[in-house]
C-alpha cells in the first residue's frame, strides 16, 4: 500500500499539484498510515528525490523545488502533533538573508526542506546584520547559521557572510558553529564560497537541506 | 562602420570588421562620476553621462536607458528602492502586499506621463542625441509572466502562480502586461533600438516545458501582440533557454537570443542559425576573481564558439561592480582581438 501512496504523492509534488498531495496524505491516513510513515517514508523520501531528479531531469525547475519544499514543509506541521511521541530533532539552524539582501525565496525553500527533515530552523528574516546572525545562532544554541545572497554585494560584500566568519572566529565559536551560504551568486562561481568564509554552499534550496544537515553532524555539541 | 552598422550587420549576416561587442556598465556610472547610487539614479543626466563615460572609456559598442531593474515597478506605485553603494538597487517595498492589492494597481494609460517616466525620459533624450544614430541605445522590459515578482516578491508570485486563484492571477498578469505593451512602444519611440524583453519566467528552468506552453508561451504572445520585432531581444536573465529558442523564433518571431552564460553557444547558434542573432554572454561573476589570462582565455573559447558564419555577438550579464578594472579591460582587448574577422 505504502508504496502506491509514495508513488501518488511524488507524482503530485513532481507536477506542483499542492492539493493533489493533501489529497494523497489525507487519504493514507484514513487508511491507517501513520503520520510517522507519512513524514519518514513518503514525505522526506519525496525529498531526496526531488533532490535527485534536479540534477539527473533536465526538465527539473524552480516552481517545483519551491514546491516541493512548501508541501513538504506543510505535510510534516500537520503531521507532527498526530505524532505517538514527539520526533527527535537532529538540530538547530539560524537562516536568513544577508545584509542588503530582500530576496527570500530561497531561505524559504531551503526552511522547507529542513522542517520536514526534523531540523529546528528559525528564520531570522531578510537584510540580516552579521552581529545578529551570531548572535541569535549563541542565544538560541544552533549548529548551523545559513546565510542566503542573491546579488553579487550581498554575496561578497564585508557585511555579509565575511563579517560572519570573522565574528565567529573572534568569538572562538567556529568549532560549534558552520556557516553556509546559497544564492545566484555561488551557483555562477563555485568557488565563491570559499572566498567569503563559509564551509559549505548549496546549488539549489532543496539541496542545501542536506548540505546543512551533514554540517550539523560535524559539530561537537555545546 | 559604426558599432550601430556593425549590430546591424551581425543580425543580418552581412559582413563586418568583427563581433558587436556589449558590455553591461550600469552601476559603475555612479562610481564613475563620484556620486552615491542613490544620488546617481535620481537623475536621468546622471544616467545618461555615466553610460557615455563608460563606453567612451572601454569603447563597447551599446549604451542603456535602464536605470535598475525597480524602476519599473516604480511605475506602478513604489516608492521604496534600497540602495547600495557596492551592487544593484533592491525594491524595498512591494506594491503588491496582499492579494487584495491586485484589484487596486492601477496601469496609466500613459506612462510617459507617470512621474517615475520623467528621468528614463531624460536620460533617452541625451543619449539618443549623443549617440543613437550610431550606437545600440538599449532599453529593458521586463515581460508581464516576471514582472509580478518586482510588485510582491518571487515568493508571493509563486504562491499565486502555483497554487492561488486563476482569476486573480490573470487580473495581475493583465495588467503586468498592460504596462510590458506600453513600455516596449515608449522605449521605441524615445528612440531605443535594442529592446530586450526580459523573461526569466518564459525559460523550462524557472516554469519547467508544461508550464512554459500554458502559461508563459500565451502571456508572451499577448505582450507582443502588434509589436514589431525590429531589435527585441530574448533574455532570461542568467538563465539557459536553449531548448524553447526553436518556439520562440517561430511562435513568438524573436530573432535575437542573449543566453545565460551556461548556456551551450554552439547548440544555440546551430537553432538559431542565420536567421537571426545568438548572443554568447560571459560569466561575469567569475570575472571577479579570473585573472587577466583566465578572462582572455575564456573570451576566446567563447568567440571560437560562435563567431563562425557571423550572426552573432559577444556580452556580458550585469557586471558585478566587484570586477577588477584589469579584467574589464582584459575581456574588452581580447573581444576586440578574437571577434574581429578577416
Amino acid at each position: 500500500m505504502l508504496d502506491s501512496i509514495i508513488k501518488a504523492y511524488n507524482e503530485a509534488v513532481f507536477e506542483t499539484d499542492k492539493d493533489a498531495a493533501f489529497a494523497v496524505v489525507n487519504d493514507a491516513l484514513a487508511q491507517g498510515v501513520s503520520a510517522e510513515d507519512m513524514v519518514f517514508k513518503v514525505v522526506i523520501p519525496a525529498v531526496e528525490v526531488m533532490m535527485s531528479r534536479i540534477t539527473q531531469d533536465p526538465d527539473a525547475n524552480l516552481a517545483q523545488h519551491f514546491m516541493t519544499a512548501q508541501i513538504a514543509a506543510e505535510v510534516t506541521e500537520k503531521m507532527l502533533p498526530m505524532f505517538r511521541s514527539p520526533p527527535e530533532i537532529i538540530g538547530r539552524a539560524v537562516i536568513g538573508t544577508a545584509s542588503g539582501d530582500l530576496h527570500s525565496l530561497g531561505k524559504r525553500i531551503v526552511m522547507g526542506c529542513l522542517k520536514s527533515m526534523m531540523v529546528d530552523v528559525i528564520d531570522l528574516g531578510v537584510n540580516v546584520p552579521a552581529e545578529r546572525f551570531v548572535d541569535e545562532a549563541v542565544r538560541l544554541d544552533a549548529r548551523v547559521i545559513a546565510i542566503s545572497a542573491m546579488m553579487v554585494h550581498t554575496a561578497t560584500g564585508e557585511q555579509g557572510c565575511r563579517k560572519v566568519r570573522q565574528l565567529l572566529r573572534e568569538r572562538g565559536l567556529e568549532d560549534r558553529i558552520r556557516l553556509v551560504v546559497g544564492g545566484a551568486p555561488y551557483r555562477f562561481d563555485p568557488e565563491l564560497y570559499k572566498s567569503v568564509g563559509a564551509d559549505a554552499w548549496a546549488s539549489d534550496g532543496i539541496s542545501a537541506g542536506k548540505v546543512i544537515v551533514d554540517l550539523m553532524k560535524q559539530v561537537r555539541p555545546s | 562602420m559604426t558599432p550601430l552598422e556593425i549590430l546591424t550587420a551581425a543580425v543580418t549576416g552581412q559582413p563586418a570588421p568583427r563581433l558587436p561587442i556589449f558590455c553591461n556598465l550600469l552601476d559603475q556610472g555612479a562610481r564613475e562620476l563620484g556620486l552615491s547610487q542613490k544620488d546617481y539614479y535620481a537623475r536621468g543626466e546622471h544616467v545618461a553621462e555615466g553610460q557615455l563615460r563608460m563606453r567612451a572609456r572601454y569603447g563597447y559598442d551599446q549604451v542603456w536607458s535602464l536605470f535598475y531593474v525597480g524602476k519599473e515597478a516604480e511605475l506602478l506605485g513604489c516608492n521604496d528602492i534600497l540602495f547600495a553603494d557596492n551592487g544593484t538597487p533592491n525594491v524595498a517595498d512591494f506594491v503588491i502586499k496582499d492579494w487584495d492589492d491586485i484589484a487596486r494597481l492601477e496601469v496609466s494609460d500613459d506612462i510617459t506621463a507617470h512621474p517615475a517616466w520623467d528621468e528614463i525620459a531624460t536620460c533617452l533624450n541625451i543619449l539618443r542625441d549623443e549617440v543613437g544614430a550610431t550606437h545600440p541605445l538599449c532599453a529593458y522590459v521586463t515581460a508581464a509572466n516576471t514582472l509580478p515578482v518586482l510588485l510582491m516578491g518571487m515568493e508571493k508570485w509563486l504562491e499565486l502562480l502555483l497554487g492561488g486563484p486563476a482569476d486573480l492571477r490573470d487580473e495581475l498578469l493583465r495588467k503586468c502586461s498592460d504596462l510590458t505593451r506600453q513600455q516596449l512602444a515608449a522605449y521605441r519611440a524615445a528612440g531605443a533600438n535594442v529592446l530586450v524583453y526580459s523573461t526569466p519566467f518564459g525559460s523550462t528552468p524557472f516554469v519547467g516545458h508544461k508550464r512554459f506552453q500554458t502559461f508563459s508561451m500565451p502571456w508572451m504572445r499577448r505582450d507582443l501582440d502588434g509589436v514589431d520585432r525590429a531589435g527585441l531581444v530574448y533574455y532570461c536573465g542568467m538563465t539557459d533557454f536553449n531548448d524553447v529558442i526553436a518556439q520562440v523564433m517561430g511562435e513568438l518571431g524573436i530573432m535575437v537570443h542573449y543566453l545565460g552564460p551556461s548556456a551551450d553557444i554552439a547548440q544555440a547558434k546551430s537553432i538559431i542559425g542565420d536567421q537571426g542573432l545568438t548572443c554568447g554572454v560571459i560569466d561575469d561573476i567569475k570575472l571577479i576573481h579570473w585573472t587577466p589570462e583566465e578572462t582572455r582565455a575564456e573570451v576566446r573559447r567563447i568567440c571560437a564558439a560562435g563567431k563562425a558564419g557571423g550572426h552573432f555577438l559577444f556580452g556580458t550579464g550585469v557586471m558585478p561592480m566587484d570586477i577588477p578594472e584589469a579584467n574589464i579591460q582584459a575581456m574588452l582587448d581580447a573581444a576586440f582581438e578574437y571577434g574581429r574577422y578577416p
